[in-house]
Parts: structure tokens; sequence; C-alpha cells
């Protein structure tokens, strides 16, 4: 029955829903997994690195995790090619927005015109939507730290925790009973992020190579920091977190 | 009368041993009307790498603003610092970009490049760029400016020594000239960091 609607992105279905949108929404759900989290004094993004060869080149920096200003950065679940294109729009729109107004564009506004850009290959021109989903970080002096999460249609909300790509929703189920109602500091956080990349990638064991953990905080000056944690680091937050699941299993 | 010499402006940058310094002067006028004693027009580009920009104030801001959008444009996109040699070569097609409807300014550029190496260069209004080892100058004194580096450089000064034959060169060259001086200010970069001075001139 769907197939009479489904093969092109500018056709409702007789029930109301946009299938070329919704398969792109699928298409993300077998990426590899990003979890994003608000904390007090900062944000927390990990993403599970899914090496597909050994042969590959190791990326520059991530192949996950993007800045895209001074105070913004997203991580990305789906097709990476589609997210290039994305990421090239928004750094160019913040870099114009602060050409414009001298000042730092404020992170909804560049969320909204991300997604403004991606609904509209759901209504015009006969193109297909992109197979991308966002995890949106950034850092203004009107809202202070802000999270936002962006799918295919061109929908975005802001989150105080959230998760994309394989296996959301079991992470999600976590978030919803390990996310206290007062938002965690960033070592807290980044805890969580490592137990939340467990359970979406379970059976296999949480490694360094596995998972790539991202913060952003602001220093005493008020510039925004953006860190992607040093293999050292990121080995320190896994330990505590094997060796705090360790001690409660004895408990 | 020449729309580069409406605000006036003079600025030299000048090479050391492993340092660069640059220096301008601080006055922003309507022709004979001074406006104020403390316009800037040399501006950080990262680390080890200034521009100065002479001529009309309204085009060195705009610029400079352009300048550092495309600078971190490219720092986004590279994931690296810009070179002073591509940076300069950057101003050049910006400035060409604009050809039959130009920015009214005389940029110069002065760094370290990753090596601690000093690299200098100046070009007119329309991208034509000069590269040089010793000193470029630019502004409403070129004239007076060239004369007094010419006179007080030596090859492989020390910062300190830098920073003393920019600023009586600065200061010498402006003297002379009505639209510009009014203060000055320099910036001798080295490896360690920059250190930036004020000059205490003749305010007229």
């Amino acid at each position: 029955m769907a197939r009479r609607y489904d093969s092109s992105t500018t056709t409702f279905s007789p029930e109301g829903r946009l299938h070329q949108v919704e398969y792109a929404i699928e298409a993300i759900n077998n990426a590899g997994t990003c979890v994003g989290i608000l904390a007090k004094d900062g944000i927390v993004m990990a993403s599970e690195r899914r090496i597909t060869s050994g042969l590959l080149a190791p990326a520059k920096t991530s192949e996950k995790t993007y800045k895209l200003c001074s105070h913004a950065a997203c991580n990305v679940a789906g097709l990476t090619a589609d997210a290039n294109i994305l990421i090239d729009q928004a750094r160019i729109y913040a870099g114009k927005n602060h050409y414009v107004y001298q000042d730092p564009v404020p992170v909804e506004e560049l969320v909204e015109h991300v997604c403004n850009y991606k609904q509209a290959y759901t209504q015009y021109g006969g193109l297909r939507p992109f197979g991308v989903a966002f995890l949106f970080a950034g850092y203004d002096k009107h809202h202070g730290f802000q999270l936002y999460q962006s799918d295919p249609s061109g929908n975005y909300s802001g989150w105080k925790a959230t998760v994309i790509g394989a296996n959301n929703q079991a992470g999600k189920s976590l978030l919803k009973t390990e996310y206290k109602e007062k938002a965690p500091s960033v070592q807290e956080a980044l805890m969580l992020a490592v137990r939340v990349l467990n359970k979406t990638m379970d059976g296999t064991a949480a490694s360094v190579e596995k998972m790539e953990l991202f913060k952003m905080t602001v220093d005493d000056k008020g510039k925004c920091q953006h860190h992607i944690l040093t293999a050292t680091e990121a080995k320190d937050v896994i330990d505590s977190v094997v060796a705090e699941s360790a001690s409660a299993g004895d408990s | 009368m020449s729309i580069l010499e409406y605000n006036g402006a003079a600025m030299i940058a000048m090479a050391g041993k492993n340092c660069v310094g640059i220096a301008s002067d601080r006055r922003l006028g309507m022709q004979a009307q001074t406006v104020s004693c403390n316009f800037q027009k040399v501006f950080p580009m990262g680390d080890k790498l200034h521009v100065g920009l002479a001529g009309l104030a309204s085009d060195v801001q705009t610029v400079h603003q352009l300048l550092e959008y495309r600078l971190n444009l490219y720092e986004l996109n590279e994931e690296r610092e810009m070179s002073p040699q591509v940076f300069s070569t950057l101003l050049s097609n910006v400035l060409y970009s604009k050809r039959f409807s130009p920015y009214f300014i005389e940029p110069i550029v002065a760094g370290l490049d990753k090596d601690n190496k000093p690299f200098l260069s100046g070009s007119d209004l329309i991208g034509a760029t000069v590269i040089a080892d010793d000193f470029v100058v630019a502004g409403t004194c070129t004239g007076n400016l060239h004369g007094m580096c010419e006179t007080l450089y030596k090859p492989d000064m020390g910062p300190d020594q830098l920073f003393e034959t920019l600023a009586q060169s600065l200061l010498a060259a402006t003297d002379r000239d009505a639209l510009s001086g009014w203060g000055g200010i320099v910036h001798i970069i080295t490896a360690e960091g920059i250190v930036t001075r004020e000059l205490k001139g003749r305010m007229d």
C-alpha cells in the first residue's frame, strides 16, 4: 500500500505520512550511535567509532564530531557524505552571521538554518532527503549551554540528554532512569555517556578505539573550549565506569 | 583629493632575526579634522600573524572582518592554522575579486611561518603583492616611511632593537605628515609571543 506513495518525497500518503522521510530516518538507525548530555558546566557528546577496515587511514581529527564555529559543534549519525554538505552550510552560515553582526550566532538560529535547508529537500525539487541526524552542542550568551537533535525531516528539538543512531531506544531508556533532575557535572556526564554507549553497543567491550568522547566547556575568559578526549583521558573515564559497575555488582 | 588619503594612516612592518614587528599610527581623521586618536589599523589574525590595513577607514574595518571570516572558514575546513604566505595570497584574491570596484586599502602582512622565519608582504588596493625580506610600508606618508626605514634598517635585529627602529621610523615619518600620527602602536612577534607597546609622540 505504502509503495504507491513512497517514491516521491513530495507526496503525502493517505495516512498523512511522508514515506521517503521515514525511510531516511531508518537509514540513520543503522549508523554509529551518538549520545549527547547537557551538564551544568558544559556539554558532552560521545559516539561509537565503527572501524570497518584495518586498512582505513585514520581520520584527521574525527569522523563523528565537527566544529561549526567557535561556540558550536555537532555529532553526526548517518550518511557522512550528506553530513559534509550540511556541515559546510552550517559553517558558512555561522561565519557570515558573525561577519554581518560581529556577534556569535545564537545556537538555535544556526540549528534552525540547517534544519530549514533539510526541510526543503522534503518539499521541493524531487530530490531525496538528507540521510543524517545531528546532535548540536553550543553555547551562547542568551541561553547558555544547549543541546539540540535534528533529523532528516528538518525537525529539531532541544534536549537535556538524548541518543541518535543504532539502538537509540535502549540508550534513551537508560538516560530516562539515570539522568537526574539536577544536571550532572561534565565528568559525571562523561561517565554517563560511556554507560549509555556500553548499553547501545551491547556485546562489544568498551574501549578507547571504539568510543570518541567530546566535551564543550567555557573557560574563565568566557571563551568556548572544544575538546576531543585524548586516548589517555578517555581510558580514564572508561576505567572509572568499569570500576564503578564492578563494585556495584559486588554490593 | 584621493579617497585613499581621506582618513590618513602610516604603517611599517619590519623583519628581524626570528622576529617581525608591525607598527601603525592611531589617527582617524576626516580630511583636516581629527576624529579619533586610538583607531585600530593593525589586527591579529592568529598567534603569529598580523595584518595592517591603511586607507579608507570603512574599508579597513570591512576587509578586516571579511578576512577574519575567510580565515575562520579555512581553519574549520583544513583543521590547521593558516600560514602567512597563504594569508597574503587570500588577501590578494579578495582584493582582486573587486578589481572594478575596489576596497580602498593598502594592506601589509607580517608574520612568522611555522619555522618561525619572518614573512612580510605588502600590496596595492587591487591585490598586486610584493614579498620583502626587510620592510614594507603603507599609508599617506610612504615617501617619509621609505626614507626612514632605508636609513635605520639593519638585517638580523633582535626584538628590542627592532622595536626601537620601528618606533623611531614611524614617529619621524608621521611628524612630517599632517594626516597621520596622533600616537603609535608597535607589535613585536617572536616565537615566544607578541609584545605590544604604545608610542608617545606628537599629538598634532
